[in-house]
């Protein structure tokens, strides 16, 4: 009875650890911490859509006629100290693209799901790998509905490629970058990605993203590069956008709050908030 | 020897080569997914918060008590009286000791736990994740054999490092017991602003573990060790399981429908129009000496 249940023990801890070892063989290495690379001396604000180029007008997005209209508006307000189209700028999420342009990020690989871990302004993603149809009423979200598969391009008999469509509705306004570079405001956008190591480098992770927009004359496509930190017990920094911050709107005009928490204008010559509901004021 | 004994020891040997023939067997078929199973409880699907009809009031740590007051929390008289004043202040148009999380900062633990929104767990050998979302991400809980780090960042979540256990004695790991340490403030139980101590030395101690007699049920026995108690507190949050194995995660974020907002330390409403108002009666207008 001793010797069946070491053999029985033993059947179950070398079945669990080689198929815990063929589990992970199937599917490509995607653990740890991962961070966007940042090309040096490209100037602008490093969240951006094409990491290549310089942020806003630098973008040079393919946007049609109105949405450059919406663009260049969004510039002149930030330029006399509004938000622009850009309501991070409230901590409100950025969703797809922008939230594959920040921080840190982390992969968790299941069968059935692939979940990307964000934080800051967006939580995480959940990409389904479970061969579900599209649903037939998605609610909308700022991150999309993700539907992917696992590919083999290199013939070698693991994953090598995860493809991924994302579609909404999804909830807006959005936009690629701090300059409130517009996606449509029909929020009917489509993503398609292709999430791959390097073949060069198992710690430079790819995630090719090609959005399919109204706002757009054509799909536009940018190569997003992330870079696996050495450190196989990273620090996770927790991160929330609400810590800080000091934009507030009120009405249609966003203020500043100043270091003593008071308001202050955010233009100039900007005019107090109307307080009509008050009796009583304190100057 | 004998050959009676030879024989033993000949099928004992033999007997151990099969099996291990068919665990090599069974790996190459792919039996990964199984073999996961075989390690880890099946934490799989939306796990949504157990509820007592007829509490009243807001969710809170106890699942079995009413919120705020009603909790009996053990709490010291200095804490009871924070208490107490953050739901006089409530009662007054403000929001007492839960004015942080009331504008969208993190509620941090243990009222990440409390499943407004039904939970996610993703078991993997080196972590456990708790997916929350809202205004709170989500947890780790490191389970890959860690020390304690002699510095840990302060977070409204925590740092958590836990470990599997064979409690039921069934031949695999049933039971994730957690401790957490490393917390910024301020926290609260619940939306009364039950309060945490504000030096945020808490410890939480968790026990998580499926129902002996229901695997759709899940335990997560939590004990809290805080200054402001005057002895842990310790309380049975149960999850019940969602039947739909594609369950509709909602996506939900503070600020999208937040009307509240702090200026010079007072807190005032939007209306639906997005102009302020106050929150309290005869409350002042904001201090707009910045303004010509």
């Amino acid at each position: 009875m001793y010797h069946r249940g070491l053999i029985c023990a033993f059947a179950v801890a070398l079945m669990a650890s080689g198929a815990q070892a063929a589990e992970d063989a199937k599917y490509p290495n995607l653990k740890g911490q991962w961070t966007v690379i940042v090309k040096p001396g490209v100037p602008g604000q490093r969240v951006k859509f094409d990491p290549d180029k310089p942020w806003g007008r630098g973008q040079e997005a393919p946007l049609t006629a109105e949405y450059q209209k919406v663009h260049e508006e969004s510039m002149a307000d930030q330029a006399n100290g509004g938000l622009g189209n850009y309501p991070t700028a409230t901590c409100h999420p950025g969703g797809m693209p922008r939230m594959m342009s920040v921080g840190e990020y982390e992969y968790i690989v299941t069968p059935e799901t692939t979940y990307i871990l964000i934080g800051g302004e967006d939580n995480y993603r959940r990409i389904f790998t479970d061969g579900r149809p599209w649903p037939g009423d998605i609610d909308p979200t700022y991150a999309g509905y993700s539907i992917g598969r696992w590919l083999d391009e290199s013939g070698s008999g693991s994953f090598d490629v995860l493809e991924v469509e994302t579609r909404g509705p999804f909830k807006g306004p959005r936009a690629y970058d701090g300059t409130g570079l517009p996606l449509h405001f029909d929020n009917q956008s489509v993503f398609k990605e292709r999430f791959y190591l390097d073949k060069s480098d198992p710690n430079v992770l790819h995630d090719t993203i090609t959005v399919m927009d109204h706002a757009l004359t054509r799909p536009w496509t940018a190569d997003k590069t992330y870079r696996r930190s050495a450190n196989t017990r990273p620090k996770w920094r927790e991160y929330y956008c609400i810590n800080g911050m000091v934009n507030v709107v009120i009405g249609k005009e966003n203020y500043f709050l100043s270091a003593d928490g008071l308001l202050m204008p955010a233009k100039k010559n900007q005019a107090p908030p109307d307080l009509r509901y008050f009796k009583q004021t304190q100057n | 020897m004998s050959k009676g004994r030879w024989s033993k020891r000949g099928s004992s040997k033999g007997g151990l080569g099969l099996v291990a023939l068919a665990a090599w067997l069974a790996m190459s078929a792919g039996a990964a997914p199984a073999a996961d199973q075989a390690l880890y409880p099946d934490w799989q699907g939306a796990w949504a918060r157990f509820v007592v009809r007829g509490l009243g009031g807001q969710p809170s740590f106890d699942q079995t008590k009413p919120w705020g007051l009603g909790q009996e929390a053990p709490l010291t008289a200095e804490y009871q009286k924070i208490l107490e004043d953050s739901i006089a202040d409530q009662a007054q148009g403000g929001q007492g000791n839960f004015a942080e999380h009331a504008q969208c900062y993190p509620a941090g633990m243990p009222l990440m736990m409390v499943a407004f929104r039904p939970l996610e767990f993703v078991v993997t050998p080196q972590t456990t994740y708790v997916l929350v979302g809202g205004s709170d991400h989500y947890r780790r809980i490191f389970t890959d054999g860690r020390d304690w780090p002699s510095d840990i960042m302060p977070s409204y979540s925590g740092y958590s490092i836990g470990l599997w256990t064979n409690a039921g004695g069934g031949g695999r790991n049933d039971t994730l017991e957690i401790e957490t340490r490393g917390f910024k403030g301020r926290r609260a139980y619940d939306a009364t602003g039950l309060p945490l101590h504000f030096d945020n030395q808490s410890i939480i101690k968790e026990r998580i573990h499926l129902d002996p007699s229901d695997p759709n049920i899940m335990h997560d026995e939590t004990t809290v060790i805080d200054h402001a108690l005057t002895r842990p507190w310790t309380v049975d949050k149960k999850y019940l399981r969602r039947p739909n194995p594609r369950p509709d995660w909602e996506e939900a974020y503070c600020v999208e429908g937040t009307a509240l907002v702090t200026i010079g330390g007072e807190m005032y409403y939007l209306d639906g129009d997005g102009l302020l108002m106050p929150a309290r009666k005869g409350q002042k207008a904001p201090d707009l000496r910045h303004f010509k």
